[in-house]
């Protein structure tokens, strides 16, 4: 067993610790595009490994797995209002990489205005868009969203093109 | 030709090689298709640049947290949540004690038998509605008597699906199409064959009826001292987590309850402990009306935080649980000596799709 836990009978699986070597930074990225920021993003992680850690998916499919847990996972947050607006300005304020205050604030709102949008799709849209967006192939997508793999194209089409509507609608004119 | 799909045009944009050649070919020659390749481009693009964060994950950082939560969940769940223990003190409940007394009273045969008789058999379930008041109101089995479990259920998580079946001997529910928000795997929770032994005692359900408040009325000869058998399970489970732990689906199946007797007459016996004080009428009279075939398990329900309906699964007359809240559903029936479940955190129209469209692996 790769971790101790005293007194509990379920047992963590003995590849958990493997698995999520090679797998966090993805599931993060994944968590990351749905929720614009890093924190967030790792707190998902955490409880995507637990939920695997405890299930009997066969190793070979756990890098699948594992993107669409994060993908349903983080909008899941997005979508309960258990987000913190607070977290998302004082990250920006912290921000050390914008060079000049008015482009992080376009950025910032930018953002925000991403994560609204995907909150209002449907949720297999923003499912098939992030894991597309997220690397997964249109036949992985295919398959853990129970699609048939001519139709992943038509669905990650749809929700950019909401998306794209969403971000030029609230775009200031220049 | 006819144009290719958007979904086609958006494919060709980031996996060209899943296209098929006709495809690319009209596409390459059609400045309609090209117009709309070059919108789903920019869209494509555009939608990219909005969802990547630069970001550097510490690997190691990360499972320090998990290491030290999995730690910390196995022993809270073995202090608090264990299985086996949440059983036991179900069983100290009253609603289950309530369902058990049905069930133990259930059977309409008034035979007087010195051997074990099969008093109840489960064949279908309906719903017993309950309020608060009446859960607050229901005695606990040891209220008339004395409750020895003689088998444990001994509730535990196995490896895999092969070996539910393998220790149960029960078929393995399959689940076509999980419901939106459902994914991953499940996990297989199963327990043994339950087993308990229901001793009456006239000394017993006379001091339950004196904390009441009201004379005990004068049991039925022989009733004192009658032993009843209540046999449940194996069973087992198949469990859908969300992330956080909560089951999002779970299909259930268990060998449904029986009932023995070591001899009493128990359509009067059913009669005299259904008037008991203590047990509120309106639940006495479900009970009485829902036991009378000695073939319909009655299951508690407690009437502020669910509604029930009647349904049908499979042919079989089923009984649709919906919490109040919206946060929950669920679909009970028997079928050939089996009871069966289905619930979790989706709508009843869900719960009652997965119920319909289940199969079933032996």
């Amino acid at each position: 067993m790769a971790v101790s836990t005293p007194g509990r009978r379920a047992p963590v699986r003995a590849d958990l610790e493997q698995v999520f070597r090679t797998a966090y930074a993805r599931v993060v990225a994944v968590a990351a595009r749905v929720l614009g920021s890093r924190e967030e993003a790792e707190d998902v992680a955490q409880e995507v490994f637990l939920t695997f850690g405890r299930s009997g998916v066969p190793a070979g499919e756990a890098p699948a797995w594992l993107s669409v847990a994060a993908a349903h996972t983080a909008l899941n947050h997005l979508r309960s209002g258990r987000r913190r607006a607070s977290r998302e300005r004082v990250a920006g304020a912290a921000d050390p990489v914008s060079p000049d205050i008015a482009d992080a604030v376009v950025t910032l709102d930018e953002r925000r205005r991403v994560r609204v949008a995907l909150a209002r799709l449907p949720r297999r849209q923003a499912l098939a868009l992030v894991l597309r967006h997220s690397g997964l192939s249109y036949a992985e997508v295919a398959t853990a969203l129970g699609l048939s793999p001519g139709s992943v194209g038509t669905v990650v089409r749809r929700a950019e093109s909401a998306l794209h509507k969403e971000l030029s609608h609230h775009a200031s004119p220049e | 030709m006819r144009h290719p799909s958007d979904g086609t045009l958006r494919r060709l944009v980031d996996e060209p090689a899943g296209v098929p050649d006709a495809d690319r070919e009209h596409v390459a020659a059609c400045p309609g298709c090209l117009s709309g390749l070059a919108a789903a481009q920019r869209d494509a693009t555009l939608t990219g640049a909005a969802l990547d964060v630069e970001l550097t994950s510490d690997v190691d950082a990360g499972w320090r947290r998990l290491a030290s939560t999995i730690a910390a969940d196995g022993r809270r769940r073995s202090a608090a949540a264990h299985p086996a223990r949440r059983w036991r003190a179900a069983l100290r409940s009253p609603v289950v004690a309530a369902v058990a007394v049905a069930a133990l009273l259930a059977g309409a045969s008034a035979a007087a038998a010195a051997n074990w008789l099969e008093i109840f058999r489960t064949e279908r379930v309906a719903a017993v509605t309950l309020s608060r008041a009446d859960l607050v109101a229901l005695p606990d089995l040891s209220g008339y008597g004395t409750l020895a479990v003689t088998h444990q259920p001994n509730v535990r998580e196995v490896t895999g699906e092969a070996a539910a079946r393998q220790v149960t001997g029960l078929p393995v529910p399959r689940v076509g199409k999980l419901p939106r928000g459902v994914t991953g795997a499940p996990t297989y929770q199963i327990g043994d064959r339950v087993e308990a032994v229901f001793t009456f005692s006239a000394e017993q359900a006379a001091r339950t009826a004196a904390a009441a408040g009201e004379p005990l009325p004068p049991p039925p000869a022989g009733l004192d001292g009658s032993r009843f058998r209540l046999v449940a399970g194996p069973g087992l489970a198949a469990v859908w987590s969300e992330a956080r732990g909560v089951p999002a689906l779970i299909v259930a199946r268990a060998v449904a309850p029986t009932a023995y007797s070591s001899g009493a007459p128990f359509d009067t016996a059913r009669d005299y402990l259904l008037s008991l004080p203590g047990l509120p009428e309106d639940v006495a009279a479900q009970l009485r009306h829902f036991s009378a075939d000695g073939t319909t398990l009655p299951l508690p329900v407690a009437a502020d935080q669910l509604t029930s309906r009647p349904v049908d699964v499979g042919g079989n007359p089923a009984t649709l649980l919906t919490a109040r809240d919206g946060t929950m559903a669920g679909v009970v029936w028997a079928d050939d000596g089996q009871i069966t479940a289905v619930a979790g955190s989706i709508s009843a129209d869900e719960v009652l799709t997965v119920a319909r469209e289940l199969r079933w692996s032996r």
